[in-house]
């Protein structure tokens, strides 16, 4: 998709993140942080569909949260609404540093820095669609009040002008006349998510961020919601964030999409491209456990391990725990050792203690030396993956320690890959296809 | 392309909006008087606030103070039936009749102002708690914990007492003890009703927070509140008379429970009319309310209100 | 490794259970709800049979008929019957596969009345034939969780919360396999003796206060704890089974410290632990996310494999079940409208309903907005008149389809319930050829 001189950019999202504190004991004290969205970037430009998949865990949800301003970032910034030449001018100054360009910019543009008018300019335009239904109708509410309701807050219109503006809305998402004066209960979930589809488009904004808009619908439901929202879009222009964790819903309806994993953008490209060639082992990971997307001949399979905990996100590559295709130098640490021992009774009982230098330099002591020998001859073993040996620099055995040193690799961040395509990955590209 | 909703047969487009919601209130209150036993609670309810609203027309107000029992000298502990005192007298010479019917209208002011209090502050301290939280609800709720930590009845007790015996004093010492239950219903609601997506909704659609609470959380969030509040009007009642029946209240004043209190004594004698048709009064009126307020329960908890 | 891919065809496997006619009605304020109306169909011996369907087809209800676990109330059990031929252990050679029992390790349990020969009681088969929906509650139970279990959709809420991962799965033992218990734990179950008798009441998880408390002393605390070391030992098989890594640490564990993958395979333990003859799966993979349901019916295939067992696999997601199930039927508004063979179901769909919803799944081949949308909704199943339940979203409807019900024929390999196929002798059939919209 190549911008024109004339496009706009309607957000241009700038590293960022969205941490959560964990408090713990008596006095509630901060112990830790939940990194949700952990340095997110890229923009999202007027007219487009950009999806944002990743399964549970990796921050969209949050992510849609900040975008739609219901939460404040905890640092980056997200930007609405630019000119190409404005956005431009905002990598420049974010490159420079703190400076006057910037603190101009971020006063007209900046979501979590906005004014009076410059806030009710982005309230007024960008709209959100949930995800459950049920939950995000008010069930004291009748159709006219909930789809009414931002024309009311704004003061655009009221009495009879305004019910006839709702049933044109109403008319609009296919619903009419008939149904101004029913009770959410009364409706199906189809119904109910063209009723907030019908609210998400009242003030006619620019972007609506859609939350798994379809997850809780039968299929042949979905379909009717999906064309939908084409219909829409292409009639009215609008801007839409699409997240949702089905590839078959995120490959019909968007142009481009991101691929998240454990708070961070993995994988992001053109809808097509990125689904006949992925580069990031995650994307091709969820690709291949979809049982729409592979080919009729194939089995399909998952993926091994679990998710990170996100307030200890791996080193390197988040990924590589998981990763089939790791290299050395992505990222193994202490951490990855403590995880296999785990799986080792034997020797994870008599685990005393771990001093960590770093992330990748630690001593692990023991209760006996046969443990600590254990250990050391198990990471050289069969037993531990053979990038994971490789990437050890130095292991020493003293009579109850164990020291081990990691090579040290920075974390992995996304790279252009040519053709808008980005990723973050050491490989260049997946050995074997899908 | 027009759906078909799953809906009753659609109306004509000409239905308005009050009309559904009056319509809606009727089908709940429908709902909640089929039930015979809160049916029954209701018609108690309303015979005895009947009376308790006639009470000047029904029975000759006392002078100079129509909440004092009337002293009928030449009638002694005369038992029902005796002229002039349907259900006979106290022993000293209280017009039982007088006693019930103007009770009923000295529990009817009790209940009234301490339910309208009560639920007033703790409506307000609990929405403030759970919608705004942070620091405002921990100091909140640690006032409320305070509060909570004393048994009602021993607390209205100590008030009353410091206070002084005087009915007055009763309606205070209830309102000071009973304003925490409403705080925590309310609060536990509040938080529970924002976790829905429409709160969220309005807040990207930018409405105001006041809004928002006034539309979005507030009408979800009262229901619990209304369901304790007709089963304190009963229970107010009861908790009230306890105190002036151990003597809180001012003695010879024309309410339930201290005319049992003065009426216990004749038992032992075979005088139990003085005790036990206000006694019995007091059980009528909790009693109502409370087949009332499981009637409402029952209709309006989230678990079995229908989609 | 991957999913073996579409299994050779079992269709001349001996029937396990066979579902006939099954109708159950739900009271409700309406009036009487048609959930399931007219049911039919066969699971053999070692096949995945898939049971698709949207919300409101019925088919979470005929999966809970099977074990009677639709509350009556509000359930109404009209008719129909759910007949279940159960297995034994191989007695050539005792569970290990040999050629009498096609290396199964089970032939079919022979009929109590006739000893195999053939009567009325079994249908002529010469199998023990058990009907479901009537035996009494007592012989319910001993066939629940022991030679069919369930497994269902949130494993969130099939746990008990309050105990720990050992306590679960060892009840399926205490109930099912106590003698084994008992055996292991060097007791002989047959001896009437008192201490005997104790110790198999506590492996039966019977025991009272007073027995309780003898069982502490000394002379049979040993007993007590040689059975809860046996049921540990089976508990750590069945969890290791399910590859949960390291299962003596995850038994002391809580179902809130475990993944829902976890959790999941806790529960296909817990289904898979008795070695059962079926397994009914409601929609087990639909609250986890895709990486993990991959690897979960991964799992399902390959212990299908390994212990023979039929499986009856509930989903709203065809493509899903279409690589998971042999055969496939798909459910709509209370009653099957097609089942056969599950590739050939997708490629060539025969009921205008699955071939809508085929075409609604979001493909390579669809252009945006244009994905197939079924029109309207289902209908409300309240006291129906007889006539195809979907002839108000079809696109070829004729006369007939609102005045009768069709009922499931053969075309070429599989059965579909349409007039389309199966013209009536009377009145206007429908045709592919006819669109109606």
């Amino acid at each position: 998709m190549t911008a024109t001189t004339d496009q706009r950019t309607v957000l241009a999202v700038r590293d960022l993140k969205k941490h959560f504190p964990i408090k713990d004991g008596a006095l509630q004290r901060v112990v830790g942080q939940v990194r949700a969205v952990d340095g997110v970037s890229f923009d999202l430009q007027r007219g487009e569909t950009l999806g944002l998949v990743g399964e549970s865990g990796c921050g969209k949800t949050t992510l849609g949260r900040v975008l739609a301003g219901l939460e404040k970032p905890t640092s980056g910034g997200v930007y609405f609404d630019l000119s190409e030449s404005q956005r431009v001018e905002l990598d420049r100054a974010l490159r420079a540093g703190q400076g006057e360009d910037l603190a101009r910019l971020e006063a007209s543009h900046r979501v979590d820095r906005l004014d009076g008018t410059n806030w009710r300019r982005f309230r007024r335009n960008t709209q959100m669609v949930f995800q459950d239904s049920f939950s995000s109708l008010n069930p004291r509410h009748l159709v006219s009040d909930i789809v009414g309701r931002p024309l009311r807050v704004y003061k655009e219109a009221s009495g009879s002008a305004l019910t006839e503006r709702v049933v044109g809305l109403l008319e609009q998402v296919g619903l009419g006349r008939q149904h101004l004066y029913r009770y959410p209960h009364q409706f199906s979930g189809g119904q109910r998510q063209r009723i907030s589809i019908a609210r998400a488009l009242a003030l006619d904004p620019e972007l609506v961020i859609l939350d798994e808009p379809t997850s809780a619908l039968d299929v042949s439901v979905q379909a009717q919601i999906l064309n939908l929202l084409h219909e829409l879009q292409q009639s009215r222009g609008f801007t839409f964030l699409f997240i949702t964790h089905d590839l078959s819903v995120v490959r019909h309806m968007a142009d481009r999409i991101a691929v998240m994993y454990l708070g961070r953008i993995a994988e992001s490209g053109e809808t097509t491209e990125l689904f006949n060639e992925p580069i990031h082992p995650y994307t091709e990971a969820l690709l291949r456990a979809n049982p729409d997307l592979t080919a009729d001949d194939e089995g399909f399979r998952g993926l091994e391990g679990t998710v990170p905990d996100p307030a200890r996100p791996p080193q390197g590559c988040r990924f590589h725990t998981r990763c089939e295709y790791a290299t050395p130098d992505c990222g193994w640490e202490i951490d990855d050792v403590v995880l296999q021992l785990e799986d080792t009774p034997a020797l994870f009982d008599k685990l005393a203690g771990v001093e960590r230098r770093s992330p990748f330099d630690a001593d692990l002591e023991f209760s006996d030396s046969d443990a600590a020998a254990g250990l050391a001859t198990a990471l050289q073993s069969e037993d531990v993956p053979a990038s994971m040996r490789a990437a050890i620099e130095h292991v020493s055995v003293g009579a109850q320690k164990v020291s081990i040193k990691f090579r040290e690799v920075n974390e992995v961040l996304l790279t252009p890959r040519g053709n808008d395509r980005l990723a973050a990955c050491v490989l260049d590209a997946l050995p074997k296809r899908y | 392309m027009s759906t078909t909703s799953a809906s009753p047969p659609i109306v004509g487009a000409h239905e308005s909006a009050i009309r559904v919601r009056l319509r809606r209130m009727g089908e709940t209150a429908g709902r909640v008087l089929s039930n015979p036993t809160t049916l029954g609670g209701l018609v108690i309810i309303l015979l005895m606030v009947g009376m308790a609203l006639l009470a000047p027309w029904l029975v000759e107000p006392n002078t100079p103070n129509a909440s004092q029992m009337p002293r009928d000298w030449g009638a002694i502990a005369v038992p029902p039936g005796s002229p002039g005192h349907p259900l006979g007298t106290t022993n000293t010479g209280g017009d039982v009749l007088y006693g019930v019917i103007w009770g009923a209208r000295t529990s009817l002011r009790l209940s009234l102002i301490v339910v309208s209090v009560t639920v007033a502050i703790g409506v307000a301290v609990g929405s403030l708690a759970g919608f705004r939280g942070g620091r405002i609800d921990e100091v909140l709720m640690r006032i409320v914990d305070v509060f909570l930590s004393i048994p009602e009845l021993i607390f209205a007790l100590a008030i009353a007492a410091v206070l002084g015996p005087s009915f007055r004093n009763i309606i205070l010492a209830l309102a000071i003890v009973f304003w925490v239950k409403y705080a925590r219903i309310m609060r536990a609601q509040v938080l529970h009703v924002k976790q829905n997506d429409y709160v969220d909704s309005s807040r990207v659609i930018g409405d105001s927070n006041w809004n928002i609470f006034r539309k979005d959380v507030l009408p979800n969030s009262i229901t619990p509140v209304v369901v304790q509040a007709t089963l304190d009007m009963g229970n107010i009642v009861l908790v009230g008379a306890t105190l002036s029946f151990i003597g809180l209240a001012e003695a010879g004043l024309a309410e339930w429970g201290v005319l049992v209190s003065e009426g216990q004594a004749g038992i032992s004698g075979g005088r139990w009319w003085a005790s036990t048709f206000p006694g019995l009064m007091v059980f009528l009126w909790a009693l109502a309310f409370n087949l009332l307020g499981d009637g409402i329960r029952d209709v309006l908890d989230p678990k079995t209100e229908t989609r | 490794m991957t999913a073996p891919a579409t299994n050779p065809p079992k269709t001349t496997a001996p029937v396990v259970a066979s579902v006939r006619d099954l109708r159950v009605h739900f009271k409700s304020k309406g009036g009487i709800v048609h959930a399931v109306d007219g049911v039919d169909f066969d699971v053999r011996d070692g096949e995945t049979l898939g049971l698709v369907g949207e919300t409101g087809c019925g088919k979470s209800v005929t999966a809970r008929s099977f074990l009677r676990l639709v509350p009556m109330p509000p359930g109404i059990p009209v008719s129909g019957s759910i007949i279940f031929r159960p297995r034994q252990r191989c007695s050539s050679c005792d569970g290990a596969g040999c050629p009498t029992c096609a290396g199964t390790g089970r032939v079919v349990s022979p009929c109590p009345v006739c000893a195999g020969s053939g009567c009325d009681t079994c249908e002529q088969s010469g199998a023990e034939t058990i009907d479901l929906l009537t035996i009494p509650e007592r012989e319910l139970r001993s066939i629940r969780g022991n030679r069919i279990a369930m497994i269902f959709q949130d494993p969130g809420k099939a746990l008990n919360p309050a105990l720990s991962i050992r306590k679960q799965v060892a009840e399926v033992f205490y109930a099912h396999r106590s003698d084994e218990l008992l055996v292991s734990a060097g007791i002989d179950p047959g001896s009437g003796s008192m201490p005997t008798t104790l110790l198999r009441r506590r492996a039966t998880q019977q025991s009272r206060t007073l027995e309780s408390v003898l069982l502490s002393l000394p002379p049979l605390r040993s007993g007590r704890t040689a059975i809860s070391e046996a049921a540990d030992d089976r508990v750590a098989t069945a969890l290791a089974e399910t590859q949960i890594p390291n299962p003596r640490a995850v038994m002391d564990r809580y179902p809130h410290e475990l993944s829902g993958g976890m959790k999941q395979r806790v529960m296909i333990a817990m289904a898979l632990a008795c070695d059962p003859d079926l397994l009914i799966a409601d929609e087990p993979t639909t609250a986890l996310d895709v990486t993990v349901q991959a690897r979960i019916i991964e799992l399902i295939k390959e212990l299908q494999q390994r212990h023979k067992t039929a499986v009856v696999y509930i989903s709203h997601d065809l493509s899903l079940v279409r690589k998971v199930a042999d055969r496939t039927a798909v459910m709509y508004a209370g009653r099957i409208v097609e089942v056969g063979d599950s590739e050939q179901i997708f490629h060539e769909p025969e009921h205008p309903y699955t071939r809508g919803l085929i075409d609604a799944i979001p493909g390579a081949h669809h252009e945006r907005g244009r994905l197939a949308a079924i029109e309207g909704t289902v209908p409300e199943l309240i006291d129906p008149e007889p006539s195809c339940r979907f002839a108000g979203r079809c696109d070829y409807a004729a006369s007939v389809c609102w005045t009768h019900d069709p009922t499931l024929g053969p075309v070429r390999d599989r059965e579909v319930a349409c007039f389309i196929h199966h013209p009536p002798e009377h009145g206007e059939a429908p045709s592919f050829d006819r669109t109606v919209r």
